[in-house]
């Protein structure tokens, strides 16, 4: 045994030293048992350092043990803590309460939306694994042959689903989501990324009976284009760009007959002839004249308030060659992209 | 996962109990990679792959078990591809593989900087493609042993509430790590070795529980693991004063050392008061704002994120923090523990091929190959052996429901959280990266103190609707049981090896210890006993890089 004059190597020094800070959260409670929901004030003392979970654990540990919520890797890679910060949804690991503190201002934390609150912060994820579930997310390899070794795949490939691989499952996109106020049956961003993810995948051969599907009720068409999923998103999946990319793979795959295919048609076709979108074909090309009709005393109503261009004389862009070239150009360089990066739809040409 | 996924395809009723959703368990936040010898950058073998692993297990790893990993490994790779796993390719289209620290060749299958999350999430994707059951949110308290026949488990449910016995043959045990027990941990507050105190309960031995690994960059803040790329991309580690103190302890390696000798130099540094508020600074300003936005974006958002510094600007401070338990359930190569049905696989598991240190990229790797031989063996014993009639008889669920209920209703003690953190200080503080015997009794003696204490804790919900103080609680009394068998095995291995640095004993000493821990359960008190190293190629040599 050796003499150990630095016995003072055991402990480090100055490891628990923080600085701390002063906060106050307002905290949307739910008793199960009684149905109750409430506002909860909650003033604790935190390291500057402290994200919003830090600061629900300090409440937890010191004021009310009764509080709960998610939570697992305070890494922001895990999903679980998933729940609005001041009305919109945020991982509450990942957000800096100094920010606030500095401000002055008190944050409110309550539970995601679109899915049934269990208890205080803790949300009912069924439906959202459902609708996961709904999507087949497991790569189809059935009808080709499997390599003894691994699949050969262009490094370029692997990062068009680079953004969808990224997803955590956290729920954030689905909280805020409009279509999915409106229709809970809707599909909704994070099973329609996690679609692409496998549509978008060269070594999956079932990518044209997924797109098939995904055409259907509450699937890629329903989506309003909020873009608040993009917003929302903790890990910037931008699940509204991989709703984009499904819709152009549909194209391509000839799935052009639910109307919202037909509305984004619309939109390609008339500003590639002029330039604008003539907002008086929409209706009609979209649902077909005979439902168009039964739309006309809302047409009139628009047209009353001067809401409605004349249809006769549609806006041209004055120099309409020039959206002609660009097209052209657009279509050329999708021509030289891998599968499946082609940009057909306008909102697919920004991520492309 | 693995391991559900092969005994279902073998065609045995499978289902999985998980406290967490299982992608939100602690594997998805590996960022490295997985090591498989496959031989796509230069050429390599299974037996290059063996010797870097028994070198850096220091040699306290079983070799026939880390040949059967380094041999397996690389079908294991091309089935995970296969299943769908997104892996980085190189220019010929091949799964690409990097170098990384310890390793003879460019040996580590990485997607970018999120192999875990990649793995995690194919592996449940299999889950639904098998259609296999998972009770979600299920707190396993007790694994039930009937006849010395395992008999299944008991567990809590979270989401609704009330306790339920689930029958089975057999269980294996795939829970992860305990690193929670300590103050500054990468781990997730998930990992507090649950599966290792239910074994334990059960009678099975844990093994080499001395053996917690520590990372060299980790934050102050929460422990959020800074990756080993930035000190890759060139990235320095400097005290208070500015100087690279590295050029004292690996003057060639300085900052790629492996992750021992930098822990242990930084740890000295801070100790001897050259750090900056209990850390040293990870320099990456002269990087350039380019290189650090492009290689390491990851890094720079955690910095941000949880440091408050953004290291184009100013220096990130870090400090070592316990990251992986060498240690666990002792099983055979098959992940079979001596009580019958009763298995395990992954970090809560030691078969061991980790020994006294790990290698990264690793662990990745061992949770696919032994989940994957857990699932199969299992499956064989079941279609062979058929029911072995062991059950879970009506009063051992009683009693059990009757010691939920106790905790449940616990009105007296002291807060589980509070407790929690008395403990994780006390393991940071005296049984850190540095050791002393004299500071190990303390240890034992405070882990022994809360463990009493733990008995009576005060619990504030009494409700039984996704109760996060209850599994708090019970989570506390696993963190203790895994802290009292660390602690006490380090306390009498009078010896330097690997993870467990001694500085009363500082050499490693093969003569007396090149052996395994056992801890064994006996009527709550932690009894050792050890085992021989099973060395087939490699002889113990002499440590170095």
């Amino acid at each position: 045994m050796t003499e150990v004059p630095n016995s003072h190597f055991t402990t480090l020094k100055g490891a628990y030293d923080v600085e701390l800070m002063e906060a106050t959260l307002k905290v949307r409670r739910y008793d199960p048992a009684t149905k109750r929901a409430r506002f909860d004030v909650f003033t604790v003392t935190i390291p500057t350092t402290a994200t919003v979970l830090d600061a629900l654990d300090e409440i937890k540990e010191t004021r009310d043990g009764t509080l709960s919520y998610r939570k697992s890797c305070r890494m922001a890679v895990c999903g679980s803590c998933g729940m609005r910060v001041d009305g919109g949804a945020a991982l509450a690991c990942k957000v800096p309460m100094k920010k606030f503190v500095d401000a002055g201002h008190t944050i409110t934390v309550s539970p995601m939306g679109n899915l049934p609150v269990i208890k205080d912060l803790v949300v009912d994820m069924t439906p959202f694994w459902d609708k996961i579930r709904a999507v087949k997310p497991y790569l189809d390899t059935t009808d080709v042959e499997v390599p003894a070794k691994e699949w050969l795949v262009n490094p370029s490939h692997g990062e068009l689903i680079h953004k969808e691989s990224l997803c955590i499952m956290c729920g954030c996109c689905v909280s805020e989501c409009i279509s999915m106020e409106e229709d809970p049956d809707f599909l909704g961003p994070a099973a329609l990324a996690k679609a692409y993810r496998f549509v978008g995948d060269s070594r999956d051969s079932d990518t044209r009976e997924r797109l098939r599907d995904l055409n259907g009720e509450h699937g890629i068409w329903d989506c309003t284009r909020c873009y608040f999923c993009n917003q929302r998103c903790p890990k910037n999946v931008d699940p509204r760009d991989a709703i984009a990319k499904l819709g152009a793979e549909s194209f391509k795959e000839g799935f052009t007959g639910d109307p919202g295919a037909k509305h984004a048609k619309v939109f390609v076709d008339s500003t590639y002839k002029g330039g604008y979108l003539r907002e008086t074909e929409l209706v009609p090309k979209t649902i077909g004249p005979i439902n168009a009709i039964k739309e006309l005393p809302f047409a009139l109503q628009l047209a009353r308030a001067g809401k409605v261009p004349n249809p006769l004389n549609p806006h041209k862009a004055k120099d309409n060659e020039e959206v002609k070239r660009l097209w052209k150009l657009l279509e050329t360089e999708a021509k030289g992209q891998p599968r499946r990066a082609t940009a057909l739809h306008p909102d697919a040409v920004q991520e492309g | 996962m693995r391991a559900a996924i092969e005994a279902k395809r073998a065609g045995v009723d499978v289902a999985i109990i998980s406290k967490l959703h299982p992608t939100r368990s602690h594997s998805g936040s590996a960022e490295g990679g997985i090591n498989a010898a496959l031989g796509n950058a230069t050429e390599d073998s299974p037996e290059s792959h063996a010797f870097d692993t028994a070198k850096g297990s220091d040699y306290l790893g079983d070799q026939d078990a880390i040949e059967i990993m380094c041999r397996e490994a690389p079908d294991d790779i091309y089935e995970l591809e296969h299943m769908g796993a997104i892996f980085t390719r190189s220019a010929d289209g091949k799964i690409a593989q990097r170098p990384f620290g310890a390793a003879g060749a460019p040996r580590t299958i990485y997607s970018a900087d999120i192999t875990g999350h990649v793995l995690i999430h194919v592996l449940y994707e299999q889950l639904i493609k098998y259609d296999i059951k998972v009770y979600e949110e299920f707190f396993a308290t007790k694994v039930v042993v009937d006849n010395g026949q395992c008999a299944g488990v008991i567990a809590w449910d979270t989401q609704r509430g009330g306790l339920h016995a689930i029958e089975t043959n057999h269980v294996i045990l795939a829970t992860g790590g305990v690193g929670r027990m300590y103050y500054g941990t990468t781990n997730a507050y998930a990992c507090t070795g649950d599966g290792m105190s239910l074994a334990w309960n059960a009678g099975a031995p844990l093994k080499d529980m001395e053996f917690m690994q520590f990372h060299p960059t980790t934050l102050k803040s929460n422990g959020v693991l800074i990756t080993e790329g930035c000190r890759g991309e060139g990235g320095y580690l400097r005290n208070k004063d500015g100087e690279r103190f590295m050029a004292h302890d690996a003057p060639n390696a300085m900052e790629l050392a492996s992750r021992d000798v930098v822990s242990r130099a930084e740890w000295r540094e801070i100790a001897d008061g050259r750090g900056v508020d209990g850390c040293v600074m990870l320099d990456l300003t002269h990087l350039g704002w380019k290189k650090i936005k492009t290689r390491l974006p990851g890094s720079r958002e955690l910095a941000m994120d949880y440091a408050g510094v953004d290291p184009i600007e100013q220096p990130i401070p870090v400090r070592p923090g316990a990251h992986y338990m060498m240690g666990g359930i002792d099983c055979d190569v098959w992940g079979e523990t001596v009580v019958p049905g009763l298995w395990a696989a992954g970090e809560v598991a030691c078969v061991s091929v980790h020994g006294a240190n790990r290698l990264g990229g690793n662990s990745l790797m061992e949770t696919i190959v032994f989940g994957r031989r857990a699932g199969q063996a299992t499956a064989e014993r079941v279609l062979e052996q058929g029911d072995t009639g062991a059950r879970i008889e009506p009063a051992v669920l009683a009693e059990e429901d009757r010691r939920i209920a106790g905790i449940l209703n616990s009105t007296e003690g002291e807060r589980p959280g509070l407790l929690r953190e008395e403990l994780a200080k006390t393991m940071y503080d005296k049984a850190g990266v540095y050791r002393t015997g004299a500071v190990l009794l303390e240890c034992q003696e405070k882990v022994h103190e809360l463990r009493e204490r733990s008995q009576k804790l005060l619990l504030d919900d009494h409700g039984s609707v996704f109760n996060t103080d209850l599994t708090e609680a019970l989570e506390l009394h696993s963190l203790l049981e895994c802290a009292d068998c660390l602690v006490t095995s380090a306390l009498p291995r009078n010896e330097s090896r690997g993870a467990h640095s001694r500085l009363d004993f500082t050499e490693r000493d093969d003569d007396h210890w090149l052996k395994h821990t056992l801890n064994w359960n006996d009527g709550g008190q932690v009894r050792l006993d050890y085992r021989p190293v099973t060395i087939t190629k490699y002889q113990p040599l002499a440590r170095s890089y």
